[in-house]
């Protein structure tokens, strides 16, 4: 292939805008270059290379990378569809170090210096195969069906850390210069801690010292799924959500069959073990004794995370899913969802893999978040 | 009213929108605040708590729930609203023994509504309770003695009685303008097929007394779902849980109480789950010169309940496809109402509306009505008395179903049947131990 450089751009406001966010849960990715190259039959096209300066990043331990682009020197910004790309750098990568990307949309852009920014997220796989799911779930019907969804699930990818304050504060200076997806709840310091600040149109969000790695909470489910469509991300349905939290019959799913979880009916990720016992605190749950009388940053109780390595699953903040819940009175009319997980207001047997809840979508709570999944 | 976006729409289902309402008749400054416990946090347990909370002149000192998996849900509403953390307990009992609180909200399965009423009342609590009241006629009877020789303020979950638009309909009708109404039809014709009872038998959740959940009705096998809301001795029906709104209406338009004779054709048509109660009902209630029919089904396809966009809307609904309606024929003209904020519009003798009213849902004004009966001791607009009156009719629906879809002539002196003495079997339900109903309250 004859390669000619064309140009090459080094975004340096990007690059010290994820040195600053490696802190609060994107994954560290620096040393970003981007140039136009020349194919030999194809055009244009640019290279992005990056570094995921992570090396605890694996098979097991994925990151997941999405870029977003502006075409209008940062005015909006949109999701760069993956099959626009090329490439190991982008969607599941599963090793840290120097990653490539090439970005085949580069004929309606070649005129226009875009802008690029990339982001990652800790994932955790799951690989597919059957769990013992003990929950109910309503998943669009009534919880009282006999029929239960297949308890063998496809592989998937989960955030391991629900999303956090700083993530979304990202989000919303992308896409909340109207105000959306911000309520005036957010401003509560010992919640969210997110202030807004100029004009409608062009709303800017900061976060009070201190709040960046606390869950973020106060979204609806609508919010929560902007937030994760903005990634290229969705909801978790309740059997993922329950599958992440107990494990699969096998761990490493049932194509390899050579792991088995030792408690595959387990009450909390942890195990069977209440929250509280023996003065090891296990997650965050109601009351202070945990350490944490309010929210708690993610991952704190990283040392009793589930089969897969996944935190909080069960404290911290209860989680919006994917699945509808419809009751005898509410079908088709008030569009329920389903919460699952504990939260800080839970009880700690609350806390537990079958816990969960209905929720209008519009529903903006101190102890609901989420996290997001991806499909194999 | 263009239409609301989302956050403009909570805004005035919880927000703001709902706080400026209920703080039209807010108490004087010097008045205590008057203090609540919450028995139920499911679904309409935590939207009362959300609006009663929200009020100022109201503090939330209990949090009651059998299943104390439902706390957080329940204390994360308080927390945004109050300073002061409410007590959490399991058993209501605990609530009704505490001086530290003025008034029950008893948003509890109704086959624990009777019961824990009159209990309230025996303690000295006022109380706001949902609707339906009771799973049989004696039950209505024994709370309203019991409101009544406790002298509490007993309030019915019945909010669309509280409505401005329900209350002009009112008027309009009582002043003749539709002439003599001799029908009237009240719908619920809804499309829930996917309501099936047929879940398996499971253990107990831990977190749930199930014991006290079941409390005066029968103790059955643990069971996920809904399946107690079409069994005898639970509940009066999915039908008779949500029709109770716009049978309280019509009966409050039409300001008319016991019926001389109940006749239903109905049973269970569509479903196949193991449930008792009716699925399909149509019953002729006879009044002086008055039919007043109930149609009523719960598998109807194309029927829906109004939109909330339309329930706080200038808007009024599709009339024709609308699940919740009611219509009176008079001799000068016809009108239609709808539930929840429907609104309702009259009709003359050519066809042409003369009168209507947008609707707006009342949730809010019901409450704080309430909370001014608790201060002045006077009736509320659905006291104990009026909830009981509507309550019978669902009872006499559902009892000449079960007696073979006979005519019955119900004595509201002597609170029985007078011509079916197998009907008379199911005034009452035997309860279970310990939780009588006593006959002397």
């Amino acid at each position: 292939m004859n390669m000619e450089f064309v140009k090459r751009w080094i975004l340096s406001g990007i690059f010290l805008f994820y040195t600053s966010l490696a802190f609060s849960q994107w994954l560290d990715i620096n040393s970003i270059s981007i140039q136009s190259v020349m194919t030999e039959e194809g055009g244009p096209v640019i290279e992005i290379t990056y570094t995921l300066n992570d090396q605890n990043i694996t098979q097991g331990n994925p990151a997941y990378v999405f870029i977003r682009f502006s075409r209008d020197n940062g005015q909006t910004w949109s999701l760069i569809d993956h099959a626009f790309l090329s490439e190991e750098g982008i969607g599941v990568i599963q090793s840290g170090g120097i990653k490539k990307i090439l970005f085949w949309g580069t004929g309606e852009m070649a005129v226009k210096n875009p802008l690029f920014r990339i982001r990652g997220i800790r994932m955790a796989k799951i690989p597919g195969g059957e769990f013992i799911m003990k929950s109910f779930p309503a998943g669009g019907k009534d919880p009282s069906v006999s029929e239960r969804p297949s308890n063998i699930l496809p592989g998937f990818f989960m955030a391991i850390n629900e999303t956090t304050i700083s993530m979304y504060v990202d989000f919303l200076n992308e896409m909340g210069k109207d105000g959306s997806g911000w309520n005036d709840r957010m401003v509560n310091e010992k919640r969210c801690g997110i202030l807004q600040s100029g004009d409608e149109g062009n709303f800017q969000y900061t976060i009070i010292p201190g709040r960046e790695n606390y869950p973020i909470t106060y979204v609806s489910w609508y919010d929560a799924r902007n937030f994760l469509n903005w990634c290229g991300l969705n909801l978790p349905s309740e059997t993922m959500f329950e599958k992440a939290f107990v494990g699969g019959i096998y761990l490493d799913g049932d194509e390899k069959k050579s792991l088995s979880n030792t408690n595959p009916e387990r009450k909390y990720p942890w195990g069977d073990e209440v929250p509280y016992q023996a003065g090891i605190y296990r997650c965050n749950y109601a009351g202070e004794e945990d350490g944490y009388p309010n929210l708690a940053p993610v991952g704190t109780f990283r040392k009793f995370s589930s089969p897969y390595g996944i935190n909080d699953l069960a404290g911290n903040v209860a989680e919006w899913t994917l699945d509808w819940y419809s009751t005898t009175y509410h079908i088709g009319l008030d569009g329920f969802r389903m919460i699952r997980g504990g939260s800080w207001l839970a009880e700690p047997f609350a806390c537990d893999a079958v816990s969960g809840a209905t929720q209008f979508p519009i529903k903006e709570s101190s102890i609901m978040g989420f996290r997001g999944i991806l499909l194999k | 009213m263009g239409t609301l976006n989302r956050r403009q729409f909570i805004g005035t289902i919880g927000g703001a929108g709902a706080f400026s309402i209920l703080s039209g008749k807010a108490s004087k400054a010097d008045e205590p605040k008057i203090k609540v416990g919450i028995m139920g946090l499911g679904g309409r347990g935590r939207f009362l708590t959300e609006r009663f909370v929200q009020r100022p002149d109201i503090e939330i000192t209990y949090l009651c729930d059998v299943n104390n998996r439902r706390y957080a849900y329940g204390r994360e509403i308080v927390a945004e609203y109050q300073d002061s953390q409410p007590k959490l307990t399991q058993d209501f009992r605990d609530m009704l023994n505490d001086p530290d609180v003025d008034v029950i909200v008893n948003a509890t399965p109704v086959h624990w509504h009777a019961l824990s009423t009159i209990m309230a009342c025996q303690s000295g609590k006022d109380v706001y309770v949902e609707k339906p009241l009771s799973v049989n006629p004696w039950e209505g009877l024994k709370m309203v003695e019991a409101a009544r020789k406790y002298k509490r303020v007993v309030q019915v979950g019945c909010q669309t009685r509280s409505a401005p638009y329900v209350q002009k309909a009112m008027e309009y009708v009582q002043n003749g303008h539709l002439g003599a109404v001799h029908i009237a039809s009240v719908y619920q014709v809804v499309d829930w097929k996917n309501n099936v009872h047929n879940a398996e038998e499971e253990p107990v959740p831990e977190g749930l007394d199930y014991d006290l959940w079941c409390g005066p009705a029968p103790k059955l096998p643990y069971r996920p779902g809904y399946w107690f809301r079409d069994k005898w001795d639970f509940n009066v029906g999915s039908i008779g849980g949500d029709i109770f709104h716009q049978v309280d209406l019509a009966r409050y338009i039409l300001d008319v109480s016991f019926p001389q004779s109940a006749f239903s054709s109905g049973g269970v048509y569509h479903f196949n789950d193991g449930r008792e109660i009716p699925d399909t009902i149509s019953t002729h209630f006879e009044y002086d010169k008055l039919i007043y029919k109930i149609e009523a089904a719960i598998w109807a396809a194309n029927f829906k309940k109004i939109p909330t966009s339309v329930r706080d809307s200038d808007q009024f609904p599709d009339w024709e496809f609308t699940s919740t309606k009611i219509e009176l024929y008079g001799t000068k003209g016809f009108l239609r109402l709808g539930r929840q904020g429907g609104g309702w519009q009259a009709f003359n003798e050519k066809g042409e509306i003369v009168a209507e009213e947008y609707g707006r849902q009342a949730d809010n004004i019901h409450i704080a009505n309430f909370i001014d009966c608790v201060r002045s001791r006077n009736l509320p607009n659905a006291d104990i008395e009026e909830g009981r009156r509507t309550d019978l009719l669902l009872h006499l629906s559902n009892i000449s179903a079960r007696v073979g879809n006979k005519k019955l002539l119900y004595s509201p002196d002597s609170n029985n049947f007078k011509n079916l003495e197998e009907a008379n079997n199911f005034l009452r339900r035997k309860d279970r131990a310990p939780w009588l109903i006593p006959d002397k309250v």
